[in-house]
């Protein structure tokens, strides 16, 4: 360069002219770009998107109101305005007068007052100076205390006037009213009649693009003044986020786009302009989840504060909106925050972070469901997890599986369980992706024949109840099995998905009559507590020939027979699996000496042992050995708010969300041990429990359910008694699968669809509480009777204990909002008038056609017919009785019983002056006069009664 | 393309990649009378260029070049190695001057000084252009809110400032006291001490080679290899733990890296004498205290009277054992590089009672 500059200059300044001038302009480019960026945000123009769908939405609810307006009421309006004004024209001159009056009066006072005001503050300034000086010199004050007071008198003075001109001013007023009065009036009801319209033009108007708007506060630059288009946002005190160092208060912009989110009327249009889909229940300000309070991302998740679509962490559900979003939007896997967004249909698990220990939130389907599910699966039987301890192991007692099983079908079955019960919830543990290849087919052969027979050698000796039991029809047996209620709880040929998650409660029936023998199956049927005390298998009550015939009928079910043996091993295998194991805990020359000291069986009930250990088995199942092993999970209780970070994608190629890593490894729980170099006892250990995608799914829902516990107690729902005897017994119910045939708050109930008719289902119980007497129930609970003996489906015997026969009855109770058990009513006195009247009415309405009173009626199809009013005084509770009379159908929906006071309170009958109320209590009274039904109490009638359950 | 890309991950080795950088200052002070050319700094630039936008087709490199801190430093690659050249090009004409008799190009017009409006107004074009490259950039490279600090959960690899990653790769060779507070504290005051210590009076205010061949030799290890080249490396090479990754090479946090390196009193005590280590420190560590004292006291003597006998004739004493200092505490990271790759040796000298490790 230095060679070709002229003289004078280093630089040819023409040319840095030039570049000067392009590089101004390049700047000036650049700032407008900036500004255009600003102006273009993504959120700006949804505003401004959503301005025109406003307006257009709010015309036509305009036209809407313009039109519900009562014309006629409006005209007759507009008629009498006229008549009214005319009045007043009529005394025109006397109203001139007094307006010119009024005004007058109105400044003088406007004056007067001033003058009063200004008169008490000067004086209240002085009275404090005096006080002051008072307190330190009192002499000093006595030289003041004369103004002092002379001031306060002309404050009273000034008072005065102001309330005499006061009362003339009301004066004039009330006379010119007379004239008046009425316009004012007429203008009154119009602005009434036409308010919701001029509230909605109102808003109209604001809505209204305006030069000013446009052109100045939302203008490009000058938007940062007072635009109408900015950030909204709410704040909620009391759900807060984590920051790790401190919680701070929910700060949730998500509204700045999804504007409509808590308008009605926006449902039909697109995202972000659609209208909440439930309303009543969430953001609503009437909804127990108002906006305010709640805010969005504590049950959504994402990044609140984000106003950009990618970086609120939005996540899409499935592989085509999530090309559709990278394409529409620049989507990419959230990294900026830990929490993405829970994809739509898997929030529900946002609501155990508030609704805490409880399997069942009412309205959320999808989270009841993968609850249930995860009990089913016996989850937390490995993992421990917060709000399931304490359960029970969720597979059968192994104890004494030498009476049951034989050692044959326990390795074909454990080989691969649902090769013979598809529908079984009993997990595959070998021959699962990690353990497949040729070389470990011995290795598993050696483990499942070391297990079986470990199991064996640690079987008690199990003496049945009826060892030679009698003969049974397998005719009889089906009709029995589908009647009496063993498919509440089992199914025979469903699959799991289809049957659910309460019918697969128990074991299914598949191929039963391949395992195990005609006695074992007699003996369980019969009594099932006999053989494994702790199973919630109840007692059906079953005769011993009635339990002859299912057993027979259960061993006519068979089905494959499962997956043989694949590989052969030798003593060396054994020997080199039993090396593995035990050079995992010792060194390998104790090994060696371990390994000497054991002959072929003993070594064999050693590697049993220690491969019970290593899978955890004994989690699952009652095992000799094992009664107070830890399980082998990893703890569920906070899994779902795992970062990201601690989980292991090793070398499977999914993209690195929590999401894909759970369903991953609930499709197939060895997976992340794919591609890697690992000695045997290295892999993964998880079993296949065989789920489907939308199983899958709900264990996830599940496990994004196990929350870390942020969210302080004035976000949740506050304790009280009956919240706490709800949360128990919602639990119980579930746990003992009651709702399997039960309706209870709306959900279960499944058996209702295996029966031709409602109302030959397992009644409705969520008015039980209301309904039956406390002390009935304990003794119905603790020792069922027949209240409906043409029914085939029969209620078990539970044998629950006390506190639990409590807790469901302290549950019914919460459920009706009937806490207290000792509850009052007027006596009712079996001899009372009113009871004579009542039994002519239970005459006249032919009670008697379907319920029961000591004989079935013959005449009634089953369906029709209505339990034993002689029950009644024992049974149901005396208020009950009459809400039931009143309105049947409101207290269960699809009753058979006839309203027979539909015009409550009037009455077709003619009775007590056609008293809806006095002939309610009259049959009422009646039915309580009754006696002699069947009781659960021993002595029918008695207080709490003690009923032993057998 | 396979071929290429592994070529290129096997050469950004840090052990490769240093020779590589060592040797390619080496090429620059050998060769710079043919590098001086226009078209090799330009043919330069055009190659670095290519391999970013070819390198760009790898998801792999993009996602690390691209990633908003990381860009500045893909310019200062551009820029370090353009001026280096420039300087290096400007020098060599210089050079060429002065053998023939002339002065330097800087020195034809030296009663003048190019003010106004040379260097003001270039300098209005230089905000002006910033100013737009500030702009630009602001908008395509966003600086999102991210989530919550986490103590539980830091981010791997924590990377500290680009500038000081440089430093941070010192922490691989050297204890945190010396990689951190030390050898920065020398680097400073070094710095200061550079205007006592270099005496020649050549060289100022015009670019040269010839006359300051030690001085710039010096700088150029110390700024482009150590320094810049360290941040290169710890900006786009270094990925989870701290391990190293190929520029073509997918960040798996999985990645592991055997840690075989000893101490040099295990292998004097250990591997040489076969017995085991004293348990008196100072015994112990007598091997490697030796070696420091020969390194930082008796090698400055055996240098002036050898190699370094010119320097210590024309700078005294006093100069000599401060610059002589300063270079060989420099030194001291290559050094503890190549011991490090030859020998797996961790420290030299291990005190950890004390917490001093060299």
């Amino acid at each position: 360069m230095a060679d070709r500059k002229p003289v004078g200059h280093a630089y040819n300044i023409d040319f840095l002219n030039v570049v000067f001038a392009a590089s101004s302009l390049v700047l000036f480019l650049s700032v407008i770009w900036m500004v255009w960026d600003d102006y273009d945000r993504q959120w700006k123009n949804y505003q401004r998107a959503f301005g025109q769908l406003e307006t257009a939405v709010t015309q036509a609810s305009l036209q809407q109101a313009s039109s519900s307006i009562d014309r006629k009421k409006l005209a007759r309006l507009e008629a009498e305005r006229g008549d009214a004004r005319r009045s007043l024209v009529a005394n025109r001159e006397r109203v001139r007068a007094l307006q010119g009056e009024l005004g007058t009066l109105e400044a003088n006072l406007y004056r007067i007052t001033q003058d009063y005001q200004f008169a008490k503050a000067n004086f209240d300034a002085v009275k404090y100076d005096f006080e002051a000086v008072r307190v330190k010199d009192p002499r000093a004050a006595e030289r003041v205390a004369d103004s002092i007071r002379r001031q306060e008198e002309s404050v009273l003075r000034l008072n005065l006037q102001m309330e005499e001109v006061t009362a003339t001013r009301d004066r004039k007023a009330a006379e010119l009213g007379k004239y008046t009065g009425r316009v004012v009036d007429i203008d009154k009801q119009f602005a009434e009649l036409t308010a919701e319209r001029d509230r909605i033009r109102k808003r109209l108007q604001s809505l209204a693009p305006s030069l000013i708007k446009t052109f100045v506060r939302d203008a490009p630059l000058l938007d940062f003044m007072a635009p109408t288009i900015k950030i909204q946002q709410v704040i909620t005190p009391n759900i807060v986020d984590d920051v790790n160092f401190t919680r701070v208060p929910k700060m949730d912009r998500c509204m700045t786009c999804h504007l409509a989110i808590d308008k009605a009327g926006y449902e039909k249009y697109p995202q972000p302009f659609r209208t909440h889909p439930n309303l009543n229940l969430y953001i609503g300000s009437g909804s127990p989840h108002p906006l305010e309070q709640i805010g969005c991302t504590v049950c959504h998740e994402g990044m609140g504060q984000s106003v950009s679509f990618r970086d609120a962490a939005h996540t899409p559900i499935n592989e085509k909106q999530r090309e559709a979003w990278v394409h529409k939007y620049e989507w990419e896997e959230p990294h900026l925050w830990d929490y993405p967004m829970l994809p739509a249909g898997m929030t529900e698990a946002s609501c155990a972070k508030c609704h805490k220990n409880t399997v069942f939130i009412p309205g959320a389907t999808k989270l009841n469901t993968a609850y249930a599910m995860f009990e089913r699966g016996g989850c937390y039987a490995c993992h421990k997890t917060r709000g399931f301890e304490g359960l029970r192991k969720p597979g059968p007692n192994l104890t004494k599986i030498d009476s049951k099983l034989a050692p044959e079908w326990v390795k074909t079955w454990i080989r691969s369980p649902r090769a013979m019960k598809p529908s079984t919830w009993m997990p595959q543990i070998w021959y699962l992706s990690n353990s497949s290849a040729p070389a470990d087919a011995k290795r598993n052969e050696v483990e499942i024949d070391a297990i079986v027979a470990y199991l064996y050698t640690n079987s008690d000796k199990h003496e049945f109840a009826v060892a030679s039991p009698p003969q049974g029809s397998a005719r009889n047996g089906k009709t029995l099995v589908e009647s009496v209620g063993c498919l509440g709880c089992h199914v025979e040929n469903e699959g799991r998905a289809q049957a659910g998650s309460r019918r697969t409660f128990g074991q299914p029936l598949q191929n039963v009559g391949n395992k195990t023998s005609y006695v074992w199956l007699f003996n369980w049927v019969r009594d099932p507590k006999h053989y494994s005390p702790g199973t919630y298998m109840p007692d059906l009550r079953l005769t011993d020939q009635e339990a002859a015939d299912v057993a027979s009928h259960l061993m006519t079910l068979k089905g494959p027979a499962g997956e043989g043996r694949k590989a052969n091993f030798t003593q060396q295998d054994a020997e080199s699996v039993l090396m593995d194991y035990l050079t995992a805990v010792m060194p390998y020359a104790s090994a060696k000496a371990e390994l000497a000291k054991l002959d072929a069986g003993a070594r064999k009930l050693e590697i049993g042992k220690r491969a019970v250990s290593r899978y955890g088995c004994f989690s699952c199942h009652e095992i000799k050995g094992f009664e107070n092993t830890q399980p082998i999970g990893t703890e569920l209780t906070e899994e779902g708010s795992k970062l990201v970070s601690r989980l292991d994608f090793a070398f499977v190629d999914i993209p690195h969300e929590k999401l894909a890593w759970f369903e991953t490894k609930l499709h197939d729980p060895r997976v992340f041990d794919r591609g890697r170099e690992l000695r045997p006892l290295e892999r993964l250990r998880m079993p296949n429990f065989g789920l489907s995608d939308e199983e899958v799914k709900l264990f996830v829902t599940a496990i994004m359910s196990f929350q870390r516990d942020i969210q302080p107690a004035a976000a949740l729902q506050q304790g009280s008694e009956r919240v706490d005897a709800m949360t128990a017994g919602r639990n119980l119910v579930r746990r003992r699968n009651c709702v399997a045939c039960h309706v209870i708050e709306g959900d279960g109930g499944d058996y209702g669809n295996l029966v031709a008719e409602p109302t030959l289902a397992p009644p409705l119980l969520t008015p039980e509480g209301a309904k039956v007497q406390h002390d009935w129930l304990y003794a119905f609970l603790r020792a069922p009777i027949t209240i409906r003996p043409w029914l085939q489906v029969r209620m078990p015997t539970f044998g629950l204990d006390d506190p639990q026969v409590n807790q469901v009855i302290k549950y019914f109770g919460a459920v009706s909002g009937t806490m207290t058990p000792f509850r009052s009513h007027e006596a009712v006195r079996a001899s009372s008038d009113l009871s004579g009247t009542g039994k002519q009415l239970f005459d006249l309405l032919r009670c008697q056609q379907c319920h029961v009173l000591g004989e079935i009626p013959k005449d009634q199809p089953t369906a029709n017919l209505a339990p034993d009013l002689r029950m009644a005084p024992d049974r149901l509770q005396a208020d009950w009785i009459l809400e039931w009379l009143k309105n049947p159908a409101r207290i269960q929906p699809g009753t058979r019983m006839p309203a027979f006071w539909p015009d409550y309170p009037k009455s077709y009958y003619a009775q007590f002056n056609s008293s809806a109320e006095m002939q309610i209590r009259a049959v009422r009274d009646h039915l309580l006069t009754l006696r002699g039904g069947p009781s659960p109490r021993r002595t029918p009638g008695a207080p709490a009664a003690i009923a032993s359950p057998n | 393309m396979h071929l290429l890309k592994d070529l290129v991950n096997f050469l950004a080795d840090p052990r490769i990649y240093f020779v590589l950088a060592v040797g390619m200052l080496g090429v620059l002070v050998w060769q710079r009378n043919r590098l001086a050319s226009g078209r090799v700094g330009y043919g330069l630039m055009a190659f670095l260029t290519v391999f970013f936008l070819f390198g760009s087709f790898d998801r792999n490199f993009r996602l690390i070049v691209t990633k908003p801190d990381n860009v500045p430093i893909v310019g200062l690659i551009f820029v370090l190695l353009f001026f280096t050249w420039y300087a290096m090009a400007e020098a060599v004409k210089n050079d060429q001057r002065l053998e023939v008799g002339k002065p330097p190009i800087e020195k034809e017009e030296e009663n003048r000084v190019w003010v106004w409006p040379d260097l003001v107004y270039t300098e209005l074009i230089a905000l002006v252009l910033c100013s737009v490259i500030l702009i630009v950039w602001s908008i395509f490279l966003k600086a999102p809110l991210e989530q919550p600090a986490n103590r539980a959960a830091t981010p791997n690899p924590s990377k500290a400032p680009w500038y000081f990653l440089g430093l941070q790769e010192m922490l691989v060779y050297f204890d945190p006291w010396l990689a951190g507070v030390v050898l920065p504290g020398l680097i400073i005051v070094g710095l200061m001490a550079i205007p006592y210590i270099d005496m020649n009076p050549k060289g100022n205010g015009y670019y040269t080679f010839k006359e300051r061949k030690a001085e710039i030799t010096i700088f150029l290890f110390g700024f482009a290899v150590l320094w810049v080249s360290l941040i290169v490396l710890g900006t786009f090479l270094r990925g989870p733990n701290w391990n190293f990754f190929g520029p073509f090479e997918y960040w798996d946090i999985h990645k592991l890296l055997p840690l075989t390196n000893v101490n040099l009193s295990e292998y004097f005590w250990v591997r040489m004498l076969g017995r085991g280590l004293p348990t008196n420190w100072a015994v112990r560590e007598f091997p490697g205290i030796l070696v420091m004292i020969v390194y930082l006291g008796v090698l400055p003597a055996v240098l002036a009277r050898g190699w370094f006998k010119a320097y210590y004739e024309k700078m005294g004493a006093a100069r000599y054992h401060v610059g002589v200092f300063l270079f060989l505490m420099m030194m001291l990271l290559p050094v503890k590089m190549l011991t490090r790759w030859l020998f797996n040796l961790k420290y030299i000298v291990a005190i950890h009672e004390y917490f001093f490790n060299i």
